[in-house]
């Protein structure tokens, strides 16, 4: 639970007037750029001591703060 | 062989009849042998470019494939290490991949370099050496560019950094690489496509689907109205403003800009749509290269729907790599510490981003126009990040409704100027003319241009600039309904067999009498094909 709630304030400072709790196509809507993904992986490494590959900068992996959170899980396992 | 030539229609028609006929295993050996013909049928001499970078890609993914199949078996067998123990085995591997990535990537791009950019480098370098007294001449190549160079490199070199990645898994087949490089509608042009979502659909082989087949087709026609309606007639008008822009100011250039515009993108579009409707004749679904371009509302917007495959392509092997690296981290920290955290936070982003649209534009040709292009857009999207702060503080001043069609229309009508000033650079002869063309723009405001009958003598006839007027609206309705999410092939197959066939039938012999080939006009020739 304490990742969804980091990454909904990482999510919510990166843009404020998204109600990122209820979006699942995040990248797919072009909801986030590839601008905010640097931004987003930057603040994921730095709060939760992971290094987000590249080759897991899939759309799949961010179009919702669940993937997010399986994707934080993995990399923290 | 181009893609609108008898030639073309010749070679498809002996392919399907083949692939359809051949066992489905071994349907992808049809697809080889074509691709072959119809690459080397455009001449031997620089086909050895493209066998020798396909050769070096299937060695370069088979030894990148050996190290993660290493990496992969010692972790399963050591359950005992710690997170920090495997972190280390993981780099000591990495930096044995990294090296044998880069003599792919030398190699692949080693070619295009020297074929495409040597002349340019060389005239550049010595340009700067007779300035110290140097008097000896630039040396030259003299060879032809290999078909499709910028991008075969591309996709190529895609499938050897996705294994590098672990992604994917190399192919043991070279003759199945090869014909990943090489398969014939897209080689010349493209999309740019990706061995993971392309690689299943060529090798595994597709049994005939009447409705795929049908689509295809009505793809490859709509593409053939854009190429031969719009591009080849739009084109003059275009032609006309570029090769005597001194003769021009004000509206003229800017028309002449915006006629290019959509020269290139009627010219592109159609071309992708043409390869894709061939692919889909086959059940090959290609990758989407242009989602309507001239409705984007802002510049970084318009390269999410322009050249879909190149933007992602500098996404995934430039701008990510750059940004998320520990140079560029350290860049920020850096920054951050003279400049502050938001310049800090942002910089080693824009560099990246600076340098993928720089790339773009150098990927376009050797010229400084190109790469004047590529920093327009860079300085444009960079510009529009910075001061979004101050847009919104506008915005909220003057109590703007985002929502309302005539905030969403004026920003497609500014994102759409400043897309045709771009265009400026990358169409015009060189640097200096284009810098020239655009003072000539805004030295003089002309709007008489439009009713004292100037526009109406830019290049085309009468008849022309109403078909083109015509085509242009037909272009709007089309892509109004797309927006809108309508599915246009599936609304066609709704209608009655009689109208669909009256609507095909009209749509064939409609490019049959008002479409722009023979005499003056050379329908095979495409825009990016030169690229």
């Amino acid at each position: 639970m304490k990742i969804k709630e980091t990454l909904l304030s990482i999510l919510g400072d990166l843009h404020p007037e998204i109600d990122f709790e209820n979006e699942d196509a995040l990248v797919t809507d072009g909801v986030l750029d590839s601008f905010d993904i640097v931004s987003l992986v930057a603040e994921i490494n730095s709060e939760f001591d992971i290094t987000v590959g590249i080759d897991e900068l899939e759309p799949e992996n961010f179009d919702s703060v669940d993937a997010m959170e399986k994707l934080v899980e993995s990399l923290l396992d | 062989m181009t893609l609108i030539s008898l030639d073309f229609a010749l070679l498809w028609l002996v392919t399907g009849i083949l692939y359809y006929v051949f066992p489905l295993k071994k349907r992808w050996t049809v697809l080889l042998f074509s691709s072959l013909v119809f690459y080397f049928a455009g001449g031997l001499s620089t086909g050895y470019f493209m066998l020798f970078t396909i050769v070096c890609i299937w060695l370069v993914a088979l030894w990148l494939d050996k190290y993660n199949n290493i990496q992969k078996k010692y972790l399963n067998s050591h359950p005992e290490l710690t997170r920090d123990e495997k972190k280390q085995y993981r780099l000591s591997v990495q930096h044995k991949k990294r090296l044998v990535l880069a003599l792919g990537l030398v190699v692949c791009f080693g070619f295009l370099v020297f074929l495409k950019y040597f002349n340019f480098l060389s005239d550049q370098t010595f340009s700067v050496l007779h300035l110290f007294g140097v008097k000896a001449a630039a040396p030259k190549i003299n060879l032809a560019l290999p078909l499709g160079i910028s991008f075969y490199t591309l996709q190529a070199t895609s499938y050897i950094i996705d294994v590098y990645r672990g992604k994917l898994a190399a192919e043991k087949n070279p003759a199945k690489i090869a014909l990943f490089v090489s398969f014939f509608p897209q080689i010349i042009q493209g999309p740019i496509g990706r061995y993971g979502a392309l690689a299943p659909q060529l090798f595994e082989g597709n049994r005939f689907d009447p409705v795929k087949f049908r689509h295809g087709l009505e793809l490859a026609l709509w593409g053939v109205i854009k190429k031969l309606t719009i591009a080849e007639y739009i084109g003059l008008i275009a032609d006309n403003v570029f090769d005597n822009y001194t003769e021009y100011t004000g509206f003229v250039i800017f028309l002449g800009s915006v006629a290019y515009g959509f020269q290139v993108y009627a010219d592109f579009s159609g071309g992708m749509d043409i390869i894709s409707g061939i692919a889909e004749t086959f059940g090959i679904e290609m990758a989407v290269n242009f989602e309507r371009p001239y409705f984007a509302r802002s510049i970084a917007e318009f390269w999410r729907r322009w050249h879909i495959t190149l933007g992602a392509w500098m996404r995934d092997y430039v701008f990510y790599p750059l940004s998320l690296s520990k140079a560029f981290a350290k860049m920020g920290k850096k920054t951050k510490k003279v400049f502050g955290t938001y310049i800090g936070k942002m910089l080693p982003t824009f560099l990246a981003s600076f340098i993928s649209f720089m790339l773009v534009g150098i990927w376009h040709g050797s010229s400084w126009k190109y790469i004047a292009y590529g920093l327009w857009n860079s300085v444009i999207i960079t510009g529009s990040i910075l001061l979004d702060p101050v847009y919104k503080r506008v915005i909220e001043k003057l109590k703007i409704n985002t929502e309302a069609f005539s905030w969403r229309l004026f920003q497609i009508l500014r994102t759409f100027f400043l897309v045709s000033i771009g265009r400026i650079f990358s169409r015009a002869d060189s640097l200096r003319i284009s810098l020239s063309m655009l003072k000539r723009m805004f030295s003089e405001f002309n709007p008489w241009v439009f009713t004292d009958g100037t526009v109406l003598n830019l290049g085309a006839s009468g008849k022309q600039l109403i078909l083109i007027f015509v085509m242009l609206l037909v272009l709007l309705v089309v892509g109004v309904m797309q927006e809108s999410g309508m599915k246009l092939r599936k609304k066609l197959d709704e209608q009655n067999l009689l109208f669909r066939w009256i609507f095909i039938i009209a749509a064939v012999c409609f490019v049959l009498i008002y479409g722009a080939y023979g005499g003056d006009f050379n329908a095979s020739d495409f825009v990016y094909q030169q690229f």
